[in-house]
């Protein structure tokens, strides 16, 4: 498997090698230096969705700095792209195709960018570098998000989705999605954000986001989350576009991660109260912010305190710290961001995607390339294009990640116990052997041999039983050969 | 609280005028007009105000249902939507039945289907939509609350789908039932192009609408939310009052019996609401019609006593009154014919309903059509079938409610033409008979009369289901029509070849296989809208042929009415002038008894009139 995977990485290198011979001293060349970098750059993330979808707060949670400005209003304006580096900068990329390093100043933690002369028209994209270590394996592209229904133009006019084989500035794509029915019409609407990645269930995820509002503020809320987003991730037409839904309560993540000590301080005062009086004073936000019994905090500190956690939040945090179960503003911090969802959400980032890192970034590269020898035919374009068909067609990787999305997707069909450890072995668990089989982490060798070499014997079955439908025993075959590379790579 | 119990008494005070008027009917021996105030009379025993709570998934519209009741009835969960209506009406005890849909082959006027279930298991019939394999058409429970006490029914609307797909705008097909409706609408965020849409057409269905805006105890910014939704409602021309509730503090309040508390939940003002612009008002509207009855009635069996105390009480006229008895008569007679001018109205009326209807209705579906081929020119149908499906329900829905508003308008001012006619053919037989003229009196109630008639024509039946049962105009098409195109598969084509082709040739084969789906999907699309289409056609024809039905049979009852009195009065008359001297005297005090008699009955309907009805 790692074999395959290898193999695949050294071919797209010299595709880019051979690309830099035919395009040196044109203009494309640039475009293809810029290719060959992105495959040793960090993995870059969008996270996308409607707008007020909470997108800007779920990168400063992810971040863990209150980067990304935050606010009533739509904030994000400028695709803007954040990524680690040695110093503090802000660079404009501008339409017209020049860059400019621009000024900027931090209002409370948010990177407050001064455009200066220019409008935002003028802007493509911002990047901002920042001495991060939580971007020092990703990076990450907030989105301005697709308008709200009340700003479109055109009247009952819809927008479908756009295809999902066109390279795109992304590696991989977070959804915000917000709680709607599964009948509802705008239910996909999320996955309309096409600016930087097109869904796919490879390459996405959805984030059921603000999903301490989904129980109006009940301590309980999560547990709901997590029921709807169970309920969403087995929807259909979810599954084809993105690999699970997991819910994050994005406020709570985000001030949790960026705590401070005045705050728990605050707090802290809030659950010294009996819990009958904090209940009242949390009854409602009018009555929180606005009530005369004393808690120790001025009225403008718990406006504050409401903007930053909301309810749910100072339910929670005074809920904690009344019972005990946390007593410094570390402890309380690490609490909320795990009942936040963001814990889990970094985990499958980590298991979905940066295991998979290379080959999603191979991915990109190829479909660029491909996108750029079209638009820009030269001498010795032709022959690099049919490389690149010879590799994207030979590719093991990239035929698993093929089978993977139409199983997704509907194309194969043949009993869901199949289906489902079709995906499991193609990878959608784990890149690990052990994670393909389905066995658990500290299952010995002889096991692994033993299972190995049982579902290989299944799948070359099912790939020559006269019974199996012709797409079923294409994907079968995918199957077998994902498990003679296991073998190769000593895993038997 | 006086108030109440003074409508409430004005009530009971109505409902023994009309019986007191079904006495004198039974006595005059005039069975006809006994039978019409019968219908009065049930038509006060069944009163039903609507007050429908509608809006979008999520937004508290069964938890404002549950505050407002302070009951537990429509159940709240996180996740699970409300998945059919629920009635909630007065009921000295509580209690709760589900009505199943009716299987698709059963008898169309067959009565339908109920089972009693206890009030705490609401919850998974109304959610489900289902029990033992059955369809659910509505759950119907009765509380003891005051509110509901006048005739309020609260109507807890399901969240599926949103208002922008065909349940929503089902929804708004069933509105014109409707005497109030409550949009709900949470803080979180200002109203969506769809809701607004929604506004704008609830309120051509129904102008008593108000927006309630719930969470305020969770999103702090909701003033903020409530400012730019007056904004919105200001631009959208929708002058409804914006209500910022809260039902979880309502549900403590009422737990804790604490009224300040009570008031900062925002809901007795909505309560309020409900009952002076609802309860009241509407109340105050059916009563008058009542007592209008009466008035005619008590009119009509007095006529003849009149005409045969003047023949009696001046012999020398007699024969001049007889012939004008004759004229009247025979004026009568014409207005039962098919000859009446209000019946030619009424023909010609019906004759041009039904194509204007069905044009209409032609070209929405062709513009449809355009759409929709342009979008699937533009798009594979294999990635986004799932979206374009229900964009097309909602399209079509939208525009076979737009066609059903189009003709319950046309079918209103035909039944307010056919009327005005009558009045104008028999207000000179009331004069000549010295019939009590309902239009002289109430110029207001009577012409919201008319239009009640054609409320009842159109709705009655459709008013028991919020969605309109089958037979209406929209339940065969919404029902049968929305879930047939979900047949039209649209893959897998061959996928497998292409999935280890190399990338030209994928890429070839791919466009070839788009173009085949894109075919498939245009002709999918033409065959719904064609079925569609014929069942519009023809439910627009039945509920034409209805409203015929039940206008004509409205006005003839009332000129066989006037007829037969006309009759009655002439053979009185007639009598009276072959009446001996002796007899006289003693017939004449009789008279003057019964007339006594039916003046005290006009009186005391008069007295139960509010002060703005009496001239």
């Amino acid at each position: 498997m790692s074999n395959h995977l290898s193999t695949l990485i050294s071919d797209v290198r010299e595709l880019l090698d051979s690309a830099s011979e035919v395009y040196a001293g044109t203009p494309t060349a640039a475009q293809v230096d810029v290719l060959r970098e992105r495959l040793h750059a960090p993995l870059r993330v969008a996270i996308a969705g409607k707008v007020k979808a909470g997108k800007s707060t779920l990168l400063n949670a992810l971040v863990g700095e209150q980067l990304a400005p935050t606010d009533e209003g739509e904030c994000t304006r400028i695709v803007t792209w954040y990524q680690d580096g040695t110093t503090y900068r802000v660079v404009a990329d501008l339409r017209n195709g020049e860059s400019r390093q621009l000024p900027f100043d931090r209002v409370d933690g948010a990177v407050q960018v001064e455009l200066g002369d220019l409008s935002t028209d003028d802007v493509d994209r911002l990047e901002v570098t920042w001495p991060s270590s939580a971007l020092r394996d990703l990076s990450l592209i907030d989105t301005p998000g697709i308008g709200s229904l009340t700003s479109d133009a055109e009247e009952r006019a819809m927008s479908f989705l756009a295809s999902d084989e066109e390279p795109t500035a992304a590696d991989a794509v977070l959804y915000l999605m917000k709680h709607l029915h599964a009948t509802d019409i705008g239910f996909l609407e999320a996955f309309h954000d096409d600016e930087v990645s097109k869904p796919n269930p490879v390459n996405a995820i959805a984030v059921l986001s603000r999903a301490d509002e989904i129980a109006t503020g009940r301590l309980d809320a999560m547990a709901s989350a997590r029921k709807i987003a169970a309920r969403y991730s087995s929807e259909p037409k979810v599954r084809r576009m993105v690999q699970t839904v997991v819910p994050v309560a994005g406020l709570l993540a985000e001030s949790a991660a960026t705590l401070t000590e005045a705050e728990f301080q605050g707090l802290a005062l809030i659950g010294k109260l009996p819990s009958r009086d904090a209940e009242s004073l949390l009854l409602t936000t009018d009555r929180f912010v606005n009530s005369t019994s004393d808690v120790g905090l001025t009225s403008m500190e718990r406006e504050q305190l409401l903007k930053r956690f909301g309810v749910f939040g100072i339910r929670l945090a005074s809920t904690l710290l009344r019972q005990g179960t946390v007593s410094t503003a570390s402890e309380l911090s690490r609490e909320m961001i795990a009942r936040s969802g963001l814990d889990d959400l970094r985990e499958i980032l980590g298991s979905l995607f940066a295991e998979r890192r290379d080959l999603l970034k191979a991915r990109s590269a190829l479909l660029a390339l491909g996108n750029l020898i079209e638009d820009h035919p030269a001498p010795g374009s032709e022959q690099l294009d049919a490389d690149i068909e010879r590799v994207v067609a030979s590719a093991h990787p990239l035929n698993e990640l093929r089978i993977l999305s139409a199983v997704r997707s509907g194309w194969i069909q043949a009993k869901d116990e199949h289906l489902r450890e079709l995906e499991r072995l193609l990878g959608t668990d784990g890149q690990s052997p052990r994670a393909r089989l389905g066995l658990p982490p500290d299952a010995d060798d002889d096991t692994v041999r033993s299972e190995l070499l049982a579902t290989l014997a299944r799948w070359q079955r099912r790939a020559e039983n006269p019974m199996t439908r012709h797409e079923m025993a294409v994907a079968s075959r995918v199957a077998v050969r994902t498990c003679e590379g296991m073998f190769a790579a000593g895993a038997g | 609280m006086s108030d109440t119990s003074s409508a409430t008494q004005r009530m009971t005070d109505t409902r023994a005028v009309v019986q007191l008027g079904i006495k004198a009917a039974t006595a005059y021996n005039r069975p006809d007009l006994g039978e019409r105030l019968s219908e009065v009379l049930s038509s006060l025993d069944d009163r039903a105000f609507h007050v429908v709570v509608v809006g979008e998934f999520k937004q508290g519209k069964s938890s404002l249902v549950n505050a407002l009741l302070s009951a537990a009835v429509c159940p709240v969960d996180d996740d699970i939507a409300t998945a059919v209506p629920t009635f909630i009406r007065h009921g000295e005890e509580g209690s709760a039945e589900v009505v199943y849909t009716p299987e698709d082959d059963g008898e169309l006027d067959a009565p339908l289907e109920r089972e009693s279930i206890p009030l705490d298991r609401i919850g998974s019939f109304v959610t489900e939509g289902r029990s033992s394999g059955r369809r659910i058409q509505t759950v119907e429970i009765s509380l003891p609350r005051k509110l509901l006490s006048r005739g309020i029914v609260v109507v807890d609307t399901p969240g599926v789908g949103g208002l922008g797909s065909s349940h929503g705008t089902l929804t708004l097909g069933a509105l014109p039932m409707a005497d109030a409706v409550v949009f709900v609408s949470d803080a979180s965020q200002e109203y969506t192009r769809t809701e607004i849409e929604f506004l704008k057409q609830a309120y051509g269905f129904c102008p008593n609408v108000v927006c309630a805006l719930t969470k305020t105890d969770f999103y702090p910014s909701w003033r903020r939310i409530r400012e730019l939704n007056q904004g919105h409602l200001a631009a959208a021309g929708v002058p409804a009052e914006i209500m910022p509730l809260s039902s979880p503090l309502r549900l403590r309040a009422v737990r804790t019996k604490d009224r300040e508390l009570n008031q900062e939940s925002g809901f007795p003002k909505l309560v309020e609401f409900l009952n002076s612009e609802v309860g009241i008002q509407r109340e105050n509207d059916l009563i008058n019609r009542a007592i209008n009855d009466v008035l005619d009635v008590a009119s009509q069996l007095e006529s003849n006593f009149a005409a045969e105390r003047e023949a009696l009480a001046d012999p020398e006229s007699a024969k001049a009154l007889v012939e004008r008895l004759n004229a009247t008569k025979e004026q009568t007679e014409t207005l039962k014919s098919r000859m009446a001018r209000w019946n030619q109205t009424l023909g010609d009326g019906v004759a041009d309903l039904a194509p204007a209807v069905d044009h209409d209705f032609r070209g929405r579906v062709r513009t449809i059509l355009r759409e929709a081929d342009e979008a699937i020119e533009k798009i594979d149908p294999a990635d986004v079938w799932e979206e374009f499906e229900p964009w097309l329900y909602q399209r079509v829905s939208h525009d076979v409610v737009a066609n059903y508003a189009m003709l319950q308008q046309m079918a209103a001012d035909l039944a307010v033409r056919v009327s005005e006619h009558f009045d104008d053919d028999s207000a000179d037989i009331a004069r000549h008979l010295e019939i009590y003229d309902p239009s002289r009196a109430l110029d207001a109630t009577s012409v919201n009369a008319h239009l009640d008639i054609e409320k009842a024509t159109m709705g009655k039946k459709a008013m028991s289901t919020l969605t309109a049962v089958r037979g209406g105009y929209m339940g065969m098409v919404m029902f049968g029509m929305l879930s047939s195109m979900v047949g039209v598969a649209l893959g897998p084509f061959g996928m497998g070849i292409a999935l280890v082709m190399g990338r030209k040739g994928l890429k070839d084969e791919k466009a070839r296989q788009k173009a085949m789906r894109q075919a498939q999907g245009k002709n999918a699309v033409r065959k719904y809208c064609d079925e569609v289409s014929f069942h519009v056609n023809k439910d627009a024809r039945d509920t034409v042929r209805r409203v015929q039905r039940q206008l004509r049979d409205h006005f003839s009852a009332r000129a066989q009415e006037l007829n037969r009195s006309a009759n009655e009065a002439l053979v009185a008359a007639r009598q009276a002038a072959q009446t001996g001297v002796t007899q006289r005297e003693s017939r004449l005090k009789d008279l003057d008894a019964e007339l006594r008699r039916l003046g005290n009955l006009k009186k005391k309907a008069q007295a139960v009139l509010t002060p703005e009805a009496q001239s």
